[in-house]
Formats: structure tokens, sequence, C-alpha cells
């Protein structure tokens, strides 16, 4: 089967210095993969280098067999490769419910003008965006706030609408960059819930995240990074017994 | 050849003066990362309080020129504790550039106020008689501005690289926070460095004051040539302040001497674009880019102004009566009639203006630039080609989507500081194509015989008729424009605002989107200065020159950005006000300014923003039952 992602011999420096080296990793459709690995490893480099918001030094991505490197930003999620960021990036200058149906825009099938004219079509489709985007709110029980400023939300918060926004896009593969960071235990396990029953409805699934009980739990696979490299990949059980990982990752983060 | 060599010298002497100004933009722009357009302001103050020293209390040269400069320091200091600095801390850098221009407008109002509208000039230092070096004769007065010039550069490159002060303004232009953790004065340092560009502007001013005359408005072409200066040396370079002023200088003397005077401003503009498009960090560039690009990387933070459906459909309605029932009703024969019928043109082109700016972000100095271009066009087809107006306004609507096109093109690669000069600069270049192509335009004494506008034989020739088509244009174009708003179209635009990069990564296609605001704040600009040709049956550049991009800028931010209805609160300030209350008409310029000075500062979203801020505020105490379920959590 085509995976959904294939990263191969994917490099990066900056300067001199080898921020990424020669990482190479598939992801099946479907799936979570978890890319795991100290500070300073390289996992939102390597996120930024997939999405084509840096430019890699030299290897290649495929999204479900279509060679991506060469495409801008844009033109990737227009192939259903959405990403969320580290620090939240909601607009500011948008409510919460504009922010979510921001994301639906690279569906939209009526044009500018069709919109300023107000044609039936352009209403209906307006209709049917505002009421999927207040379900999605719904669920994340951002129902109540979809009139504040999106900047008002708590962080939680704001994390939890870019995961939603990103949803709006209809993702076919969803990067998530640390979606756990700075939520407390009962948001970490309400998120665990989210990301696996987004996994149900077929959406492949690639996350950076440091919390290792989330990661244990969720993911299928996972990459370990460490100075730019591939350390380890397998599933959970494996990585755990992994020497290598435990040296690199689990080891000094105990210490 | 010897009068080559002649015209060089004068370009040299210009040039000093415009380095000198640069110098000015370039040592604020290092310091505190903002670009201060009043500079040129301080340069008329100076030379003003110098020539009133010297008629009016008869002191000697010498000391008037001091007090010159000492009171141009004094107001500076002033102004950047209670307006700048201030400013520096809470304004992101686009809103920066407006207050700036506040400032500017303010201080040729109060110029206009105080010295009126007459021109002055300055005696000369040292007599009047050329010396002659080599064959060559030079004006001793231009020995004094190579001599100032020189030791201003010296003396401010020592600073900057030799002093504890220098280091400091370095640290500051670096990383404000870091500066500060270290113990530097950050707000003390931008406060001196504004005071210092102020008085470097005023010496500058009173020095070439003897060779020229000035008034109260003058001050507005030199912060234009010497921003122009600063960007083509590179702006925060202060070397490359003074080689970009020397360049501008010579280019445009040469411009002048072989090809006309009229276009050597055009021609200066013309390389300015040129220089910004191939090398937009200027001949020189200095270190100060890297802090630029890590300043557009912070968030913007707007309130949000929603009136929610409800409220505005009331709102609506109620515009509707006033604007279709009550006041023609009231209004319609009264001398009152033309100023309304004015600021419902202008409102045209300040909405396209909204768009841009309120909606997708982008800085526009040159929005009048596409009034005169529609103007022109529609007005010179039906003068002179006998074209029925609705073809000349729609012909003037295609030259300027063409024109906004091509800036576009070049211009929407550059961000925040290079777009707003590449707008500005084509503004000018309008303006000084519409008074150096006098057989066209009719220069600067403007187009006359401009007939009324007509639809298939049906002739607008009331006020009242003209009342009613703008009003018409206005509700069709309001209409269309808040459905766009409120759509996908509305929503892609302010994400492209806020976040360009996160808009990007949803698949939001950044660079269409502002094209497409600009095309459209262009046709309307453009539909704007046809309605004025054909309303005044007569089109002169002063009505749709540069000084009217910046009124019509602060007839938006009064008004409220980013609310498509509320920029006509903005409007009708400025336009009504002075007409209801003639005597406030002197002190207009200066009003405008001071508004949008505590605008910018205290109410960033308008008056509009502010009252709907105020009718959809928090009323109702929250349900018990989302308490219980928030504490639950």
């Amino acid at each position: 089967m085509t995976p959904a992602l294939q990263v191969r011999n994917m490099s990066k420096t900056f300067g001199g210095v080898q921020a990424i080296a020669d990482v190479s990793f598939a992801v099946a459709p479907g799936t979570v993969t978890a890319l795991i690995g100290p500070n300073g490893a390289g996992k939102t480099t390597l996120f930024n280098l997939i999405t084509n918001l840096q430019p890699a030094t030299g290897g290649t991505v495929e999204l479900f067999g279509q060679p991506i490197g060469a495409l801008t930003a844009e033109a990737i999620a227009g192939l259903g490769l959405i990403r969320a960021f580290q620090t939240a990036r909601v607009f500011p200058g948008m409510t919460v419910v504009e922010n979510v149906a921001v994301g639906a825009h690279r569906l939209m099938q009526t044009p500018g003008w069709r919109q300023m004219l107000a044609t039936p079509g352009a209403r209906r489709e307006e209709r049917a965006i505002r009421e999927r985007a207040e379900l999605l709110l719904d669920i994340a029980g951002l129902f109540d706030m979809r009139n504040r400023a999106a900047t008002e939300l708590p962080m939680g918060a704001q994390k939890l609408l870019e995961v939603i926004r990103a949803l709006m896009a209809a993702p076919k593969l969803l990067l998530l960059d640390e979606p756990a960071a700075g939520l407390n235990d009962t948001e970490t396990a309400e998120l665990s819930a989210m990301l696996s029953a987004i996994r149900d409805r077929g959406i492949t699934l690639l996350v950076v995240e440091h919390n290792m009980s989330l990661v244990m739990g969720l993911a299928d696979q996972i990459v370990v990074l460490d100075a730019g490299r591939t350390v380890a990949i397998g599933p959970p059980a494996e990585i755990r017994r992994n020497r290598a990982v435990i040296e690199a990752y689990v080891g000094r983060e105990d210490a | 050849m010897l009068s080559f060599v002649q015209i060089l010298i004068g370009g040299l002497l210009q040039g000093c003066v415009f380095g000198l100004l640069a110098v000015g933009f370039s040592l604020i722009y290092r310091v505190a990362a903002a670009v201060n357009l009043a500079q040129g302001a301080f340069c008329i103050i100076g030379a003003l309080i110098t020539s009133t020293c010297e008629q009016n209390l008869g002191l000697p040269v010498a000391v008037s020129c001091l007090l010159g400069v000492m009171g141009t320091g004094l107001l500076a200091t002033v102004l950047g504790q209670t307006v700048f600095v201030p400013g520096l801390g809470r304004l992101p850098t686009s809103a920066m550039f407006i207050l700036t221009v506040g400032i500017l407008t303010l201080l040729q109002g109060g110029a206009l106020v105080v010295w009126g509208s007459q021109a002055y000039t300055l005696i000369s230092f040292s007599g009047e008689r050329p010396i002659a070096v080599l064959g060559l004769r030079i004006p001793p007065q231009g020995l004094w501005m190579i001599g100032v010039a020189a030791f201003i550069a010296g003396a401010l490159a020592f600073l900057l690289m030799r002093t504890r002060v220098g280091r400091a303004f370095r640290a500051c232009a670096e990383n404000p926070m870091a500066a500060n953790l270290m113990g530097i004065g950050v707000r003390r340092m931008q406060l001196l460095s504004f005071v210092l560009a102020a008085v470097i502007g005023a010496t500058g001013g009173i020095v070439i004051g003897p060779t020229t005359s000035f008034q109260f408005d003058t001050g507005g072409m030199y912060t234009i040539f010497g921003f122009i200066s600063a960007v083509i040396g590179g702006i925060g370079s202060p070397l490359g302040a003074i080689v970009g002023g020397l360049c501008l200088g010579i280019a445009t003397q040469l411009a002048a001497a072989y090809v006309s005077s009229l276009f050597a401003n055009a021609l200066a503009l013309a390389l300015l674009l040129a220089v910004l498009l191939w090398r937009p960090s200027g001949l020189f560039s200095s270190g100060a880019a890297r802090r630029e690009d890590v300043r557009e990387e912070t968030r913007i933070h707007r309130a949000v102004v929603r009136l929610g459906l409800r409220r505005g459909g009331i709102m609506a309605a109620i515009g509707a009566v006033l604007i279709l029932g009550v006041i023609p009703w009231t209004l319609g024969s009264s001398g009152l009639m033309s100023s309304i019928i004015i600021t419902g043109i202008l409102f045209i082109a300040v909405l396209g203006l909204d768009l841009l700016m309120g909606f997708a972000g982008q800085v526009n100095l040159g929005q009048a630039g596409f009034m005169a271009i529609g103007g022109y066009t529609a007005s010179i087809l039906v003068v002179r080609y006998h074209l029925p107006p609705l073809l000349g306004t729609l012909a003037g609507i295609g030259l300027s989507l063409v024109c906004a096109l091509l800036l576009a093109a070049g211009a929407l690669r550059l961000r925040g500081l290079y777009l707003a000069i590449a707008t500005l600069a084509f503004g000018l270049l309008v303006d000084s194509l519409s008074v150096g192509l006098d057989g066209l335009t009719g220069g600067p004494s403007g187009l006359v015989g401009i007939p009324s506008f007509s639809v298939a034989g049906f002739v607008f020739d009331t006020p009242l008729k003209n009342y009613y088509l703008v009003a018409g244009i206005l509700c069709v174009v309001l209409a269309a424009l808040t459905a766009g708003i409120r759509g996908g179209f509305g929503r892609a635009l302010l994400a492209v605002r806020a976040d360009p990069l996160a808009a990007a990564a949803l698949g939001i296609p950044v660079r269409r989107y502002k094209i497409a605001a600009f095309c459209i704040s262009a046709a309307l600009g453009s539909l704007a200065g046809s309605l004025y040709g054909f309303y005044f049956h007569f089109l002169s550049p002063e009505m749709v020159g540069a000084p009217v991009s910046l009124q019509m800028l602060a007839m938006l931010l009064i008004g409220g950005e980013g609310t498509l209805v509320g920029p006509l609160c903005g409007v009708a300030v400025l336009t009504l006000l002075p007409t209801l209350f003639q005597p406030l008409a002197l002190y207009k310029t200066a009003g405008s300014g001071l508004l949008l000075i505590l605008f910018s500062l205290y109410l960033p979203s308008g008056i509009y923003g502010t009252l709907v801020a105020w009718l959809t505020r928090d009323r109702s105490p929250r349900s018990p039952l989302v308490a219980i379920e928030r504490s639950a959590q």
C-alpha cells in the first residue's frame, strides 16, 4: 500500500550546523506516528521541511505517492496535508467561530465575487461551513465562546481551537506539533481520546510530542530523533526496550 | 562640460540636505525599528523658528540658528515623550507609520496656525557672493551645507561606533528586551534618537534655508525625499543615508536640467521604484534588516469588532432611511449638500483603503494616486475625445487595475516598510505626472470643462441627482463588500493579515488574496476620482494629490479600520466639521493630525469600533449553569 507520507534522506543544514541528517521514514495511512526526541533534536525543523515552510537541503517527501518537495506551503495544504503549530497560531482579530471556519477555505467552491453577489450557492455553502464549524466547536466544548475574540481563550483552548481548525480543512494527513504541551492531565486525557477518534475516522496523524504516556498509548509507530538523526523506528513496545533510545532520550530526561 | 559639472555641484548640495534627513531616518530606524515620517516637518519648524528670530526679533544669524535648533529639539522632546515613545511600546510597525503621519500633520497644521501659509526664507550665513573654485561658481551657503553635512555625518559615525551611547543604541536595535534586561534605558534611548534626529533635521533645514523658500507644508516634501534617500542607501545605515541622499540630489538635478523640471520628481521616484524592486534592502544594507524580520513575526493584537446580524440589520435599516430619505429631504437644497456629496465620494475611495489596510493588512500610502488615474483618464476621455462618461469611468478603472497589477507584482513581494514606501512613491509619481503632463491634464492649474456624469441620456446635473448617484453607488459597493467580508473571502483576508504563514499552511493563496484586495481598492479609488471630476466639472492635482492619500489614511483610522462602515465616521468628521464651522478651517490640518495621534494611541479601533464595543459589551451575568460547569472542570 502507498504510504500516506514517505520521507526519504531528508537533510537540512543551517550554516555549518547539520540540523537534520539523512532522515527517512514512512507513515502508513490511518495510523498515528509519533516523532519524539530531546529538545533540539530537529523535530519542528523536520515538520517545517515536510510542509515546505523551510527549504530542505536534500531529500524527498511524497504525500500518498506524490512528490511535494517542489510545491509551495499553500499547494501542499491543498493536497490535504494540514499542520498545527507548536505555539497555537490562532488568528487575532477574528472570533472563535471565524477561526474555525477559515479552516474550510481550501474546500470552498464559490469564488470571492460570487460571495459578494450573495448568490444562493454562495449562501448555502457559507451556511454549511458555519454549521460544521459550530458542530466541531460544540464537540470541543468551545461553543459558548464562539463569538469571542480567539485570543481571549486560555492557551489550552487555543491549542484545541487550532486542532479543530485543521479538522475543518478535511485533512488526509494531520501534523500536530506538541499538542499536549501546556495542558493539564485532564486536558491531556481528553486530547488523547480526541486524537484516537480522529485516527478512527481515517485521518493519518504525525505528532511531535514529549508526553511519553500519551505517545505510548496512542502511537502505532514511533520515530526517535536525536541531533538530527533517526535513532530508532518501531512500535511503542519495541522503542520502550531500545537501548539507544533510552540512552539518547529517556535517560537524559530522567537525569 | 562646465555646465554639467555645475549641475553636478547643485545636485551635490541638494544631496547633502537629503542625506542629513536620511541620517535622521536611519538613526531612528536603528534604535526603534520605526520610520518617523515627521522628520521633514522638524526641518521646516527649525527654519521657521530661525526666520522668526531673524526677521521679527532682529537677532543675529548665529543666535537665531541656535535658537531654531534648540526650539526644535525642545518640541521634539515633548512630542517624543508624549507620542512617539509611548507609541513604540504598544503599536505594531504599520501603526507606527500612521502615528508619525499624525505627528507630521500636526506639525504642519501647527505651523500653518502660527506662521500662516506665506513663504519664508533665511539670511545667508556669509554673504551671497559666489566663490569661484577652478572656474566653477559655488555659493558660500553651499560650502556651509557640505561642511555641516560632513561634520554631522562624522560626529554621528563616531557616536554610533565609539561611544557607550552608540553601543546602547545598537543594543536597542538588535534586541530591545535584552537591552532592557542589561540595564539600558530603552525608552530613554528611543527618545534620545528621536530628538537627535529632529535636531539633525532642523540643522539641515536651517542650513538649506537661505537657498530656498519654504512654508508650513514644505516638510512633507522633505520627509519624502529624506525617506527615499534612506531607502536607496539602505535604511539603518548612516553611510548609506548620505550616499543615497547624494544619488537622489544629483539624479533630480540632472533630470531637471536635461529633461524638464516638471519631471524631475517623477524621475527621482521612478529611480526609487527601480531600486526598491531590484535591491529592496538598498545599496548599503545594514544589520537592522534582521530586526525587521523579527518584528514582522510579532502578532498584531486587534479588537474584534462584530456587530452581529440583528444589530447590523437594524443599523443598516436606519442608515438606509437616513441616506435615502432624511438627508435629501432636510438638506437637499442647503449648502451642506456639496460637502455631503464630497464625503460620499471620498468614502468610496476610503472603503477601498479599508479593504486593503483593515482587512488584508497592507499599508497603502498612495490611494489618491488611483483617484488621480481614474479622475484624469475619465475626464480627458470625455473632454477631449467626447466619450460617454460611463465609458470614461470604466476606462479609468481599467487603467487603474493595470497600474495596480504592475505595482502589486513587484510591491506585494515587499513587506511592511518597503510596501509603504513603494505605494508612497507611486502616489507621488502619479502626482508629478499629473502636474508634468500639462498638455493633457492642464498641469497645475487643472482640467476644466468636465461635463456632468450621465447614463443613457440621463444627466446628473443637480446636487440632488449627484447625491442619489453617489448614495446609490455606495449602497451597492457596501452591500457587495459586506457580503464578501462575511464569507470566506473576508475570513481569508483577515487570516492573511493576522498570520500569513499560518494562513498559507491552511491552503490560503496569500499572494492572490493580497493582489485581489489591492485591485479592488484601486478600482474603488479610481471610481471615486472619476466621480470627483464629474461632480466638480474640474480636476486639479491638488484635489487628488499625495497629501489626500494621507488625509484618507487619517479618515480611515479615526473612523475605525477593518469595519467597512466605520470609516464613514472619519470621512464625515474631517470633511463636514470644517464646513459647518468655518473658523475651524484654519485648524483643520492640525486637528486631523491631533485626532490621528489620539486615535492611534488611545482608541485604535476608531469611532465606530469603540461604539460597537460599547454596544456589544457583555452586560448579562453568567448563567448559573455555565458557572457550575466551569467550577466542575
